[in-house]
């Protein structure tokens, strides 16, 4: 049995359709992420399993219970919020009992669940304060002590490290990785981030506009991604994409002659005199010399830049954007050009109009 | 903050004390009145600084004598008291509930600018109305018809401010407590109303102000000592043939006191902030 079930799930303000239909069961102990930019409608599927807002149609199931109707407080969920939401008037000690406290727990019984949910989020030294005494991590080590210590089945998290600093959310996000490890609760977390997503998740829904693109373990999504916009979505520079027109050799790119040969797997997937983008990630590109087998790119080298551990050379290739990622210690220099190869396993096709990926 | 030069910071503190010098010299001013003998107060040139302390006054006006003008006054303190301390609870009683609602339900809020615009019409144009409907309910000359008819005024004003404070206060806050398993009660217990706590303190200052200080409803239903209120009490100390200033600014000065006590009690409620750290920043 899932332990959640989103089923055909819609809302709509008025005429807006923000939600078009989601469909996600979710094993125990999944971690799935809502992935997409803002306005494409993951913190609103937050909220409805959450309880903060009505669906207009489709059913959401939690350990084979209909939820819809239930009110929060009753269907076994706890909630991280973007913005934390402590009780700024109550202790870190009450905040995190809080949840036992208007459940009617024993007192002994719930001090030894806010004991043991400090001593596991590191912050029994803290118990005694309260929230505007503390700084934005441990607040956020309190958000989520008071989500842990209800031990419900299923948790939501909304965007929880966005309000941290870029080192303090490293830090955070493995600290997650390592309580659902430990733990093995069953998670949704919203986010924007595409890196919060991959290190997290064990699986990703990538969505946009109210409707899911793609769901996938991480590896899927980034091996591949059943969209253009997926492609363009995961992965840190994003995926090069270049138009082109499918001849008998392969594809011809726009702007030249250049002619990039489809593997066998790609031969059949789109017919001659087609439209369509072929994509390549910077981090599968790399230097070759002309003899080469595998397909190679000539590219005209215009920006180089060291970020230290991996050096992003920018350049076009028929007048069109490619980015490559390459080692640090690569010499290169602006104006030179040179040809880049990539496994044919790295070539990714989409059509130009649908843009959903062929083959 | 940058550092400032010394005649900067002599421009700042001249400033200040100006504007000090510009509230309090009133004050002071009723406070010398009220101690200064009364040849002092109608001598030409006009005696800034009295020549013997006189504090008889008060003893008059705190006297409990029958049918003196001491037991008037005292009768008077005491509805006012009691008219203000009446209207400002019902108002509070009433604000809170419908601030909340109006704050968490942007929908109903233009019921609150409705109540708001009765607040530009002229008092005067109340006072017939409010005159018969409250002969008609035998709350003339009651401390309870005037505290009455001043909760029409207190209520919109509170609600307004409170509905502020309230906005203030995230609602991610409140739903994390619905979802802890908090009732709506509950909730609005331990977590809203404490965090509401400084602006409460702030509309009932405000409220008990506005009700202490009101003149013209209080002149015009209320006849003896069984409702006249301070303000109306003082004006009958100036409306007589002969006016003893002097007299005048003791009850000024007696006046002022209750409310100024009233603040000073609930300064550490005033005292706002509370609310940080609660979201983020």
């Amino acid at each position: 049995m899932s332990a959640l079930e989103i089923e055909n799930i819609r809302k709509t303000y008025g005429a807006l359709e923000t939600l078009k239909g989601i469909d996600i069961s979710l094993e125990s102990g999944e971690f799935l992420v809502l992935l997409g930019s803002s306005g494409c409608g993951k913190s609103t599927l937050l909220n409805i399993i959450a309880g903060l807002a009505d669906a207009s149609g489709g059913d959401i199931r939690i350990g084979g219970r209909s939820i819809l109707g239930v009110h929060p407080k009753d269907r076994d969920i706890a909630m991280v919020f973007q913005s934390y939401a402590l009780y700024p008037n109550l202790t870190v000690h009450r905040n995190i009992g809080f949840g036992l406290e208007m459940r009617k727990v024993p007192a002994a019984e719930r001090e030894k669940a806010v004991q043991e949910t400090a001593k596991l989020l590191q912050i029994e030294n803290l118990l005694d304060r309260k929230p505007g005494q503390l700084s934005g991590g441990q607040r956020q080590r309190v958000a989520i002590g008071r989500a842990l210590v209800r031990k419900p089945q299923v948790f939501l998290f909304d965007e929880p490290l966005s309000n941290l600093d870029a080192k303090l959310r490293m830090e955070t996000r493995t600290e997650l990785k390592r309580l659902h490890q430990m733990l093995g609760t069953t998670i949704v977390y919203v986010t924007h981030d595409q890196i919060e997503a991959m290190t997290l998740a064990t699986r990703i829904a990538v969505m946009r506009n109210g409707r899911i693109e793609q769901l996938g373990t991480p590896e899927e999504v980034y091996d591949h991604p059943a969209t253009l916009y997926v492609a363009g979505f995961v992965g840190s520079p994003p995926m090069n994409v270049l138009d082109g027109v499918v001849t008998g050799e392969g594809v011809q790119l726009d702007g030249s002659g250049t002619i990039v040969a489809l593997p066998a797997r790609l031969k059949n997937a789109a017919a001659v005199g087609r439209r369509v983008k072929l994509g390549v990630r910077p981090e599968a590109l790399q230097l070759t010399g002309d003899t080469a087998e595998s397909p190679v790119l000539d590219v005209e080298i215009e920006v180089v830049e060291l970020t230290g551990p991996e050096m992003v050379v920018t350049g076009r290739v028929s007048g069109q954007r490619v980015t490559a990622c390459l080692p640090p210690r690569t010499r290169l220099t602006v104006g030179m050009r040179h040809a880049f190869g990539f496994d044919e396993d790295a070539l990714h096709l989409f059509d130009a109009q649908t843009e959903l990926a062929l083959g | 903050m940058e550092r400032k030069s010394f005649p900067f910071s002599f421009f700042i503190h001249a400033c200040a004390l100006l504007l000090a010098i510009i509230i309090l010299a009133p004050v002071a001013w009723l406070f010398i009145m009220s101690i200064s003998p009364a040849a002092d107060l109608t001598a030409k040139p006009l005696v800034w600084w009295p020549q013997t302390v006189d504090f008889s006054r008060y003893g008059i006006l705190l006297s409990s004598v029958e049918n003196s003008a001491g037991a008037a006054f005292v009768a008077s303190l005491v509805n006012s008291i009691l008219v203000a301390g009446m209207a400002t609870i019902a108002a509070l009683a009433l604000a809170i509930p419908a601030a909340w609602a109006v704050s968490r339900t942007p929908s109903v809020g233009w019921s609150l600018y409705m109540v708001i615009a009765t607040y530009m019409l002229p008092p005067v144009a109340l006072a017939v109305p409010l005159y018969f409907g409250l002969a008609h309910l035998g709350l003339l000359n009651s401390v309870f018809g005037l505290a009455l008819v001043y909760l029409t005024i207190l209520a919109p004003f509170t609600t307004w401010l409170m509905k502020s404070g309230f906005d203030a206060i995230p609602r991610e806050i409140e739903a994390a407590a619905m979802m802890d398993g908090a009732g709506l009660f509950a909730t609005l217990r331990i977590i809203t109303l404490p965090l509401a706590a400084p602006v409460m303190a702030t509309s009932a200052l405000f409220a008990f102000l506005l009700a202490w200080d009101e003149f013209f409803y209080a002149l015009l239903f209320t006849s003896d000592l069984r409702a006249k209120t301070l303000t109306v009490a003082i004006a009958d100390l100036a409306g007589g043939r002969v006016s003893d200033y002097g007299l005048i600014a003791t009850a000024g000065v007696l006046a002022a006191l209750p409310p100024v006590v009233i603040g000073l009690v609930m300064q550490r409620a005033l005292i706002s902030g509370l609310t940080s750290g609660g979201v983020k920043g």
